[in-house]
Protein backbone atom coordinates (compact mmCIF):
# COMPACT_ATOMS: atom_id res chain seq x y z
CA UNK A 1 0.00 0.00 0.00
CA UNK A 2 2.91 1.96 0.66
CA UNK A 3 3.89 3.09 -2.84
CA UNK A 4 0.50 4.06 -3.52
CA UNK A 5 0.76 6.86 -0.99
CA UNK A 6 3.71 8.92 -2.76
CA UNK A 7 3.32 11.15 -5.73
CA UNK A 8 5.14 12.04 -8.32
CA UNK A 9 5.63 15.97 -8.87
CA UNK A 10 2.82 16.82 -10.04
CA UNK A 11 2.75 18.26 -13.97
CA UNK A 12 4.41 21.47 -14.93
CA UNK A 13 1.02 22.34 -16.39
CA UNK A 14 -0.26 22.78 -13.33
CA UNK A 15 1.25 25.81 -11.01
CA UNK A 16 2.80 24.72 -7.40
CA UNK A 17 1.99 25.96 -4.56
CA UNK A 18 4.15 27.41 -1.94
CA UNK A 19 2.76 25.28 0.46
CA UNK A 20 3.35 22.30 -1.44
CA UNK A 21 7.27 23.65 -2.15
CA UNK A 22 7.40 24.26 1.38
CA UNK A 23 6.40 21.09 2.28
CA UNK A 24 8.67 18.82 0.34
CA UNK A 25 11.95 21.13 1.34
CA UNK A 26 11.23 20.41 4.99
CA UNK A 27 10.52 17.09 4.65
CA UNK A 28 13.77 16.45 2.78
CA UNK A 29 15.68 18.69 5.28
CA UNK A 30 14.86 17.29 8.09
CA UNK A 31 15.34 13.53 6.38
CA UNK A 32 18.85 14.57 5.41
CA UNK A 33 19.39 15.99 8.57
CA UNK A 34 18.72 12.87 10.20
CA UNK A 35 15.80 14.23 11.92
CA UNK A 36 13.66 11.56 11.35
CA UNK A 37 14.19 8.53 8.54
CA UNK A 38 11.60 8.89 5.39
CA UNK A 39 10.27 5.08 6.67
CA UNK A 40 9.35 7.33 10.13
CA UNK A 41 7.67 9.28 7.74
CA UNK A 42 6.52 6.65 5.58
CA UNK A 43 5.19 4.35 8.39
CA UNK A 44 3.13 7.53 10.41
CA UNK A 45 1.36 8.20 6.83
CA UNK A 46 0.40 4.49 6.56
CA UNK A 47 -0.78 4.80 10.14
CA UNK A 48 -3.11 7.83 9.79
CA UNK A 49 -4.58 6.07 6.67
CA UNK A 50 -5.68 3.61 9.42
CA UNK A 51 -7.42 5.91 11.29
CA UNK A 52 -11.42 6.62 11.61
CA UNK A 53 -14.25 6.78 13.33
CA UNK A 54 -15.03 2.82 13.32
CA UNK A 55 -13.17 2.20 16.81
CA UNK A 56 -14.99 5.03 19.11
CA UNK A 57 -18.75 3.86 16.93
CA UNK A 58 -17.91 0.23 18.21
CA UNK A 59 -17.50 1.55 21.98
CA UNK A 60 -20.84 2.63 21.90
CA UNK A 61 -21.98 0.19 20.30
CA UNK A 62 -20.28 -2.53 22.67
CA UNK A 63 -21.76 -0.04 25.30
CA UNK A 64 -25.40 0.01 24.73
CA UNK A 65 -25.06 -3.44 24.33
CA UNK A 66 -23.29 -3.95 27.69
CA UNK A 67 -24.29 -2.04 30.99
CA UNK A 68 -20.78 -2.79 32.78
CA UNK A 69 -19.33 -2.03 29.52
CA UNK A 70 -20.94 1.04 29.30
CA UNK A 71 -19.81 1.79 33.34
CA UNK A 72 -16.31 1.35 32.42
CA UNK A 73 -16.18 3.04 29.54
CA UNK A 74 -17.65 6.55 30.74
CA UNK A 75 -15.51 5.83 33.95
CA UNK A 76 -11.96 4.63 31.84
CA UNK A 77 -12.44 5.55 28.56
CA UNK A 78 -8.59 4.68 27.84
CA UNK A 79 -8.81 1.04 29.57
CA UNK A 80 -12.64 0.79 27.31
CA UNK A 81 -10.81 1.40 24.25
CA UNK A 82 -8.53 -1.59 24.44
CA UNK A 83 -11.45 -3.51 23.22
CA UNK A 84 -12.01 -1.56 20.26
CA UNK A 85 -8.41 -2.09 19.48
CA UNK A 86 -7.33 1.44 20.36
CA UNK A 87 -3.96 1.29 22.67
CA UNK A 88 -3.31 5.02 23.55
CA UNK A 89 -0.14 3.92 25.64
CA UNK A 90 1.32 1.71 23.48
CA UNK A 91 0.19 2.44 20.11
CA UNK A 92 2.65 2.15 17.07
CA UNK A 93 3.76 3.32 15.37
CA UNK A 94 5.97 5.14 17.91
CA UNK A 95 4.88 2.60 20.73
CA UNK A 96 4.54 5.42 23.33
CA UNK A 97 0.95 6.79 21.58
CA UNK A 98 0.96 9.79 20.04
CA UNK A 99 3.64 11.60 19.48
CA UNK A 100 1.39 15.01 20.18
CA UNK A 101 1.36 13.83 23.80
CA UNK A 102 -2.32 13.05 24.80
CA UNK A 103 -3.88 9.78 26.30
CA UNK A 104 -6.75 10.38 28.22
CA UNK A 105 -9.96 10.00 27.02
CA UNK A 106 -13.23 10.54 28.21
CA UNK A 107 -16.53 8.89 26.80
CA UNK A 108 -19.41 11.92 27.77
CA UNK A 109 -22.76 9.86 28.42
CA UNK A 110 -25.27 11.64 26.67
CA UNK A 111 -28.96 11.12 28.72
CA UNK A 112 -32.88 12.14 27.42
CA UNK A 113 -32.18 15.16 28.79
CA UNK A 114 -28.56 16.40 28.70
CA UNK A 115 -26.60 16.46 25.31
CA UNK A 116 -23.07 16.45 24.86
CA UNK A 117 -21.01 18.09 22.05
CA UNK A 118 -17.34 18.54 21.64
CA UNK A 119 -15.11 21.54 20.80
CA UNK A 120 -11.77 22.89 21.11
CA UNK A 121 -11.86 26.59 21.67
CA UNK A 122 -7.74 26.76 21.70
CA UNK A 123 -7.03 24.67 18.63
CA UNK A 124 -8.64 21.96 17.04
CA UNK A 125 -8.00 18.93 19.98
CA UNK A 126 -9.51 15.53 18.64
CA UNK A 127 -9.49 12.00 19.92
CA UNK A 128 -7.46 11.33 16.63
CA UNK A 129 -6.85 7.55 17.24
CA UNK A 130 -10.17 6.26 17.77
CA UNK A 131 -12.04 8.80 15.74
CA UNK A 132 -9.78 9.94 13.01
CA UNK A 133 -8.84 13.26 11.44
CA UNK A 134 -10.91 16.14 12.61
CA UNK A 135 -13.73 17.49 10.08
CA UNK A 136 -12.24 21.15 8.73
CA UNK A 137 -15.31 22.48 10.18
CA UNK A 138 -14.36 21.25 13.55
CA UNK A 139 -10.91 23.40 13.08
CA UNK A 140 -12.29 26.53 12.09
CA UNK A 141 -12.31 29.68 14.51
CA UNK A 142 -16.08 30.17 13.76
CA UNK A 143 -17.02 26.60 15.05
CA UNK A 144 -14.64 27.15 17.82
CA UNK A 145 -16.17 30.86 18.52
CA UNK A 146 -19.60 29.94 18.23
CA UNK A 147 -20.12 26.08 19.84
CA UNK A 148 -19.36 27.50 23.21
CA UNK A 149 -21.65 30.39 23.54
CA UNK A 150 -24.84 29.34 21.01
CA UNK A 151 -24.54 25.88 20.93
CA UNK A 152 -28.37 24.79 20.32
CA UNK A 153 -28.01 27.75 17.14
CA UNK A 154 -25.04 25.97 16.19
CA UNK A 155 -26.41 22.40 16.46
CA UNK A 156 -29.46 23.63 14.53
CA UNK A 157 -27.21 24.49 11.68
CA UNK A 158 -25.88 21.32 12.06
CA UNK A 159 -29.65 19.95 11.35
CA UNK A 160 -30.00 19.02 15.38
CA UNK A 161 -32.79 20.68 17.09
CA UNK A 162 -33.41 19.84 20.54
CA UNK A 163 -36.06 20.27 22.42
CA UNK A 164 -35.78 23.74 24.77
CA UNK A 165 -35.71 21.37 27.98
CA UNK A 166 -32.82 19.60 27.17
CA UNK A 167 -29.81 20.95 28.39
CA UNK A 168 -26.57 20.89 26.31
CA UNK A 169 -22.81 20.68 27.78
CA UNK A 170 -20.26 21.83 25.38
CA UNK A 171 -16.96 19.96 26.25
CA UNK A 172 -13.86 21.68 25.47
CA UNK A 173 -10.83 19.71 24.63
CA UNK A 174 -7.45 19.95 25.68
CA UNK A 175 -4.05 18.60 25.05
CA UNK A 176 -4.16 16.54 27.42
CA UNK A 177 -7.78 15.48 27.56
CA UNK A 178 -10.25 14.52 24.27
CA UNK A 179 -13.45 13.22 24.30
CA UNK A 180 -16.25 11.50 22.40
CA UNK A 181 -20.22 11.40 22.79
CA UNK A 182 -22.21 8.06 23.78
CA UNK A 183 -25.23 9.22 22.51
CA UNK A 184 -29.12 7.95 23.81
CA UNK A 185 -29.26 4.39 21.85
CA UNK A 186 -32.64 4.87 19.75
CA UNK A 187 -35.39 3.72 19.73
CA UNK A 188 -36.40 1.02 16.85
CA UNK A 189 -32.98 -0.71 17.29
CA UNK A 190 -33.92 -3.17 20.07
CA UNK A 191 -32.13 -6.71 19.21
CA UNK A 192 -29.79 -5.02 16.91
CA UNK A 193 -26.63 -6.47 16.93
CA UNK A 194 -23.03 -4.69 17.49
CA UNK A 195 -22.07 -4.49 13.97
CA UNK A 196 -26.15 -3.27 13.13
CA UNK A 197 -25.37 -0.13 16.34
CA UNK A 198 -22.06 0.75 15.33
CA UNK A 199 -22.99 1.46 11.40
CA UNK A 200 -25.12 4.14 12.93
CA UNK A 201 -22.82 5.96 15.27
CA UNK A 202 -21.64 8.28 12.59
CA UNK A 203 -18.72 10.68 12.97
CA UNK A 204 -20.77 13.88 13.54
CA UNK A 205 -22.59 11.98 16.52
CA UNK A 206 -19.10 11.12 18.06
CA UNK A 207 -18.60 14.53 17.94
CA UNK A 208 -22.22 15.61 19.36
CA UNK A 209 -23.54 17.48 16.31
CA UNK A 210 -25.79 14.59 15.23
CA UNK A 211 -27.45 11.88 17.13
CA UNK A 212 -28.10 8.52 15.90
CA UNK A 213 -31.05 7.09 14.17
CA UNK A 214 -31.93 4.15 12.70
CA UNK A 215 -31.46 4.24 8.75
CA UNK A 216 -28.64 6.59 8.75
CA UNK A 217 -25.10 5.48 8.42
CA UNK A 218 -23.45 8.34 7.02
CA UNK A 219 -23.00 12.11 7.82
CA UNK A 220 -25.43 14.82 7.26
CA UNK A 221 -24.56 15.69 3.30
CA UNK A 222 -22.56 19.38 2.94
CA UNK A 223 -20.61 20.70 0.32
CA UNK A 224 -17.35 19.36 0.07
CA UNK A 225 -14.43 21.51 -0.77
CA UNK A 226 -12.49 19.80 -3.60
CA UNK A 227 -8.53 19.13 -2.94
CA UNK A 228 -6.35 20.47 -5.80
CA UNK A 229 -4.00 17.27 -5.29
CA UNK A 230 -6.04 15.56 -2.94
CA UNK A 231 -4.70 12.60 -0.50
CA UNK A 232 -5.64 8.97 -2.08
CA UNK A 233 -6.80 6.40 0.10
CA UNK A 234 -6.67 3.12 -1.57
CA UNK A 235 -8.74 1.28 1.37
CA UNK B 1 13.81 49.53 -10.68
CA UNK B 2 12.75 48.01 -13.45
CA UNK B 3 8.81 48.11 -14.91
CA UNK B 4 8.01 44.65 -14.05
CA UNK B 5 9.94 44.68 -10.47
CA UNK B 6 8.12 48.31 -9.74
CA UNK B 7 4.87 46.42 -10.63
CA UNK B 8 5.67 43.17 -7.93
CA UNK B 9 6.49 45.36 -5.27
CA UNK B 10 3.52 47.67 -5.86
CA UNK B 11 1.29 44.75 -5.93
CA UNK B 12 2.99 43.49 -2.54
CA UNK B 13 2.91 46.24 -0.87
CA UNK B 14 -0.82 46.43 -1.95
CA UNK B 15 -1.49 42.91 -0.36
CA UNK B 16 0.30 43.67 2.88
CA UNK B 17 -2.45 46.33 2.97
CA UNK B 18 -4.88 44.00 3.34
CA UNK B 19 -3.28 42.23 5.93
CA UNK B 20 -3.60 45.77 8.24
CA UNK B 21 -5.90 44.41 11.28
CA UNK B 22 -8.77 46.81 11.78
CA UNK B 23 -8.06 49.08 14.56
CA UNK B 24 -10.75 51.37 14.55
CA UNK B 25 -8.24 53.94 15.06
CA UNK B 26 -6.30 56.91 13.54
CA UNK B 27 -3.39 56.27 14.51
CA UNK B 28 -1.32 53.09 14.83
CA UNK B 29 1.46 52.67 17.72
CA UNK B 30 -0.85 55.05 20.15
CA UNK B 31 0.40 57.00 22.71
CA UNK B 32 1.10 54.95 26.23
CA UNK B 33 -1.84 56.90 27.55
CA UNK B 34 -4.42 55.38 25.12
CA UNK B 35 -4.09 52.18 25.92
CA UNK B 36 -6.79 51.59 29.23
CA UNK B 37 -6.67 48.10 31.14
CA UNK B 38 -9.60 46.78 28.85
CA UNK B 39 -7.38 47.17 25.81
CA UNK B 40 -4.46 46.13 27.39
CA UNK B 41 -5.64 42.97 27.99
CA UNK B 42 -6.94 42.83 24.64
CA UNK B 43 -4.16 42.94 23.22
CA UNK B 44 -2.39 40.89 24.86
CA UNK B 45 -4.06 38.06 24.82
CA UNK B 46 -3.32 35.09 22.21
CA UNK B 47 -4.87 34.93 18.93
CA UNK B 48 -5.87 31.24 19.33
CA UNK B 49 -8.40 32.04 22.42
CA UNK B 50 -11.28 32.06 20.40
CA UNK B 51 -13.71 30.57 22.46
CA UNK B 52 -17.01 32.99 22.75
CA UNK B 53 -16.17 35.73 20.39
CA UNK B 54 -18.91 36.98 18.13
CA UNK B 55 -19.32 35.39 14.63
CA UNK B 56 -21.99 34.72 12.20
CA UNK B 57 -23.25 31.26 11.28
CA UNK B 58 -20.81 30.09 8.10
CA UNK B 59 -22.17 27.36 5.99
CA UNK B 60 -20.50 24.09 7.38
CA UNK B 61 -18.39 22.05 4.59
CA UNK B 62 -16.11 18.98 4.45
CA UNK B 63 -12.85 19.22 2.64
CA UNK B 64 -10.89 16.90 0.92
CA UNK B 65 -7.40 16.80 2.14
CA UNK B 66 -4.48 17.47 -0.24
CA UNK B 67 -1.15 15.53 -0.56
CA UNK B 68 0.77 18.18 1.29
CA UNK B 69 -1.43 18.71 4.27
CA UNK B 70 -1.17 15.11 5.24
CA UNK B 71 2.46 15.15 4.54
CA UNK B 72 2.39 18.26 6.84
CA UNK B 73 1.09 16.05 9.44
CA UNK B 74 3.09 13.76 9.47
CA UNK B 75 6.22 15.77 9.13
CA UNK B 76 5.58 17.26 12.26
CA UNK B 77 4.34 14.22 14.56
CA UNK B 78 7.82 12.38 13.30
CA UNK B 79 9.41 15.84 14.51
CA UNK B 80 7.40 14.80 17.86
CA UNK B 81 8.22 11.41 17.72
CA UNK B 82 12.19 11.65 17.30
CA UNK B 83 11.97 14.68 19.95
CA UNK B 84 12.71 17.77 17.89
CA UNK B 85 9.71 19.61 19.83
CA UNK B 86 7.52 18.64 22.42
CA UNK B 87 3.96 18.65 22.74
CA UNK B 88 3.56 22.23 24.15
CA UNK B 89 6.23 24.54 22.52
CA UNK B 90 4.75 23.08 19.28
CA UNK B 91 1.42 24.41 20.12
CA UNK B 92 2.47 27.77 21.16
CA UNK B 93 4.55 28.07 17.99
CA UNK B 94 1.96 27.11 16.16
CA UNK B 95 -0.94 28.74 17.91
CA UNK B 96 0.30 31.71 19.42
CA UNK B 97 4.04 32.49 18.48
CA UNK B 98 2.70 33.04 14.19
CA UNK B 99 0.67 36.25 15.64
CA UNK B 100 -2.99 36.88 14.73
CA UNK B 101 -2.26 37.75 10.99
CA UNK B 102 -0.78 34.45 10.46
CA UNK B 103 -2.91 32.70 12.27
CA UNK B 104 -6.39 34.03 11.12
CA UNK B 105 -4.78 34.23 7.73
CA UNK B 106 -3.10 31.26 6.66
CA UNK B 107 -4.82 27.64 5.89
CA UNK B 108 -4.77 25.30 8.56
CA UNK B 109 -1.71 23.19 8.03
CA UNK B 110 -0.17 26.08 6.39
CA UNK B 111 0.37 27.20 9.93
CA UNK B 112 1.92 23.38 11.19
CA UNK B 113 4.13 23.83 7.95
CA UNK B 114 5.80 27.63 8.19
CA UNK B 115 6.10 26.53 12.21
CA UNK B 116 7.96 23.11 11.03
CA UNK B 117 10.03 25.18 8.89
CA UNK B 118 10.90 27.79 11.93
CA UNK B 119 11.77 24.97 14.16
CA UNK B 120 14.23 23.71 11.88
CA UNK B 121 15.95 27.14 11.66
CA UNK B 122 15.09 28.31 15.13
CA UNK B 123 16.78 25.31 17.02
CA UNK B 124 19.88 25.16 14.41
CA UNK B 125 19.30 21.92 12.73
CA UNK B 126 19.46 23.91 9.53
CA UNK B 127 20.57 27.09 8.00
CA UNK B 128 18.38 30.42 6.39
CA UNK B 129 20.37 29.86 3.40
CA UNK B 130 20.17 25.65 3.79
CA UNK B 131 16.21 26.41 3.62
CA UNK B 132 16.33 29.12 0.55
CA UNK B 133 18.50 26.80 -1.22
CA UNK B 134 16.26 24.18 -0.94
CA UNK B 135 12.96 25.62 -1.35
CA UNK B 136 14.99 26.75 -4.60
CA UNK B 137 16.44 23.10 -5.63
CA UNK B 138 12.83 22.09 -5.25
CA UNK B 139 11.08 24.84 -7.32
CA UNK B 140 13.60 24.07 -9.95
CA UNK B 141 12.77 20.51 -9.82
CA UNK B 142 9.19 21.48 -11.03
CA UNK B 143 9.81 23.20 -13.63
CA UNK B 144 12.00 20.88 -14.90
CA UNK B 145 9.33 18.57 -14.82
Amino acid sequence: MSNDHHHPPAPMVEEVSDFEVLEMAVRELAIEKGLFSADDHRRWTEYVHTLGPLPAARLVAKAWLDPEYKKLAVRDGVKASLDVGVDWINSPPTGFGTPSDYCNLRVLEDTPTVKHVVVCTLCSCYPRPILGQSPEWYRTPNYRRRLVRWPRQVLAEFGLQLDPDIEIRVADSNQKTRYIVLPVRPEGTDGWSEDQLAEIVTRDCLIGVAMPRPGITANAQRPVRPAVRPVHHDH
Amino acid sequence: MSQSTREQVMRHLETVTYLQPALHKPQQAPYPDEIDHALYRAYTRSAHDVGGEADVPIRWEEKQEEQWELNTFATCECLAWRGVWNAEERRRRQNVDLGQTQYLGLPYYGRWLLTAARILVDKQHVTLTELVNKIDEVKGRYEQG
